[in-house]
């Protein structure tokens, strides 16, 4: 550690320094990027189209390998090469697309990449089953999924979602990185999946949500960081903004409703 | 007792493959049934009959079985016919030169895997559909067949050990149709009940949510290519004991014989979705409409026409239900 730390400050469990990425050489998506994520808080990563959140997201996740800049965990470097490395230190993301497979079923997804076997890589299916059931009853109570067997195709955007993060709860992640979580969401399941969140952060969760909505982050987050062509413009605590100076950090300028 | 049944039922159209094993028993009990009735005319229940049936089902249902899974994963292979012929000749040459039976099977077995397995490497690093390299790789083994053959059919006997073990048969069964079996019950097993089944249902299903949950996509589709390959060269190997030698054109057509055969089951085009019954039942009932068009003296033709039919209205069926 370069910068001394204060007492009261705590090691973030996740820690990005000065991350510049450029796609295909030229494309400067982020620059000098430094992003902190805390256990027992929920950060909303906001900006608007094309500001570079996805492409933060997607090296924090391990996707992408970041052109200049540093990862660490718990204070640990970190050298992801794939998601795996990423998912192995307990960061888990919930992308738009939920990564749930449609044509498979909710026990099989939750298990997809991670499965129990026994001998012979064959899968202890009962365990399985078992578990499955139990995460679905314990970790999150979805409305209207009766069976583990249900095919994902036929859920609705929450509850796909709900698997989803049943899923990272069931491996025990300590991060989420949730992009764009809301937007296939009805209003009362938004509703509920806020409040999930903020029960997930009282867990000792570190929550990152990642959003143009910031309604919607506005409602949870405790802390805002702000990116903007690439660039991280502002990190704002909660109680030393309003929704309205984060849209004009958002967006540049103000913006009035010109009648 | 109706309740029951009425759940009982319920069970087997909720179950992945119950549409087909429904037509499939249904057509059955029809044939069986007119048949009684009409001992003289429709011949369908003689040990005759069954004896043909038995011994036609294997050599598409193994490959089946095989191209089932790629189909699951995403992918197709038409090569297999041409690879068929290929790993045939290798035994049958090899063989012939002198070489034990039991190390030319093993040959055969190892080329037709190989032959797999670059369509697979291939097709995922260079990213062209599976369609065009295997097209490419179809022509080009059947090339190679007809200059190892020089355009001459190839003689092999094996000895009465290898065909007890492969071709004999007691009653109505025969050794093939229960390796025919095995092979069903193994890629079963690897499709529903081992990690690898949820990799390549994963990989089919949506590739991109699959590497994200970090499997390797390549590897599984690789396997599944040289798993066709082998299953393949088993067949070959198989149906080489039997008619006792390799034609140049031995095994034309065999690539979309198999593909429909998965189709009619049940096994999406697109990957993803598909049962190990699709693939037995859906081999089987080809061979079934044949046998029932030959009992009844219908022209050659019929055959494809029938089967094409079938294709198409499996297809849209199968279509429809994915949607509801």
């Amino acid at each position: 550690m370069d910068n001394k730390e204060t007492n009261e400050e705590r090691i973030p469990y996740l820690e990005a320094k000065g991350i510049t990425h450029d796609y295909n050489r030229n494309i400067r998506a982020l620059e000098k990027v430094d992003f902190k994520a805390y256990t027992n808080e929920i950060v909303g990563l906001i900006g608007d189209n094309g500001a570079g959140k996805s492409t933060l997201v997607k090296i924090i996740s391990g996707v992408i390998n970041p052109t200049y800049g540093e990862i660490y965990v718990k204070g640990e470097k970190a050298n992801f090469k794939s998601s795996k490395d990423a998912m192995n230190k307990g960061i888990e993301t919930i992308a738009q697309d939920m990564n749930l497979i449609e044509t498979m079923d909710i026990m099989r997804n939750i298990y997809c990449g991670r499965e129990e076997c026994g001998n012979f890589g064959l899968l202890k299916l009962n365990e399985m089953r078992k578990h499955a059931m139990k995460i679905l009853e314990e970790k999150v109570t979805i409305e209207g999924i009766r069976s583990p067997k249900q095919i994902v195709a036929n859920l609705s955007g929450g509850q796909k979602q709900s698997v989803a993060i049943a899923r990272a709860m069931f491996f025990k992640k300590k991060m989420l990185l949730l992009d764009e979580p809301t937007s296939a969401l009805s209003v009362r399941e938004t509703h509920a999946f806020l409040n999930h969140l903020l029960e997930l952060k009282k867990q000792g969760m570190s929550l990152v949500l990642v959003t143009h909505n910031i309604f919607h982050a506005y409602k949870v987050a405790d802390r805002f960081a702000v990116l903007r062509h690439g660039k991280k413009i502002a990190d704002v605590k909660k109680e030393d903004t309003t929704i309205d100076d984060l849209t004009e950090l958002i967006v540049g300028s103000k913006l009035s409703l010109d009648a | 007792m109706y309740n029951k049944l009425k759940e009982y039922f319920a069970k087997i159209t909720d179950n992945k493959s119950g549409n087909i094993v429904i037509l499939f028993v249904v057509l059955q009990l029809a044939l069986i049934i007119i048949s009684l009735l009409y001992p003289d005319k429709f011949r369908y229940v003689s040990q005759a009959n069954m004896r043909v049936l038995f011994r036609a089902i294997p050599t598409l249902g193994i490959i089946a079985l095989g191209v089932n899974l790629l189909m699951i994963s995403g992918e197709f292979d038409l090569s297999v016919g041409s690879n068929f012929a290929f790993s045939a000749l290798i035994l049958a040459i090899l063989f012939n030169s002198g070489v034990p039976v039991f190390v030319s099977i093993i040959v055969a077995l190892i080329v037709g895997s190989i032959i797999g397995a670059i369509n697979g490497v291939i097709t995922v690093k260079s990213q062209v559909p599976s369609f065009i390299i295997t097209l490419g790789s179809m022509m080009f083994w059947r090339g190679m067949v007809i200059l190892v053959s020089q355009g001459q059919a190839e003689s092999f006997r094996a000895p009465d050990f290898y065909r007890n073990i492969f071709i004999s048969s007691f009653g109505v069964i025969q050794m093939q149709f229960v390796w025919f079996i095995i092979v069903a019950i193994v890629t079963w097993l690897i499709l529903e009940r081992h990690k690898f089944g949820n990799y390549t249902f994963a990989s089919g299903g949506d590739k991109k949510t699959a590497k994200a949950l970090g499997i390797n996509i390549n590897l599984v589709k690789i396997i599944n290519y040289s798993i066709v390959g082998f299953l393949t060269a088993f067949a070959a190997i198989i149906s080489t004991m039997r008619v006792q030698q390799v034609s140049p054109q031995q095994g034309e057509g065999l690539e979309l014989q198999a593909i429909a055969a998965c189709v009619i089951g049940g096994t999406a085009l697109m990957g993803g979705k598909g049962s190990v019954m699709a693939a037995v039942l859906g081999a089987s009932l080809l061979f079934t409409i044949e046998d029932v068009l030959i009992l009844l003296r219908a022209p050659g033709f019929y055959l494809q026409l029938f089967i094409g039919l079938l294709i198409i209205v499996a297809a849209v069926i199968n279509q429809k239900l994915s949607k509801e």
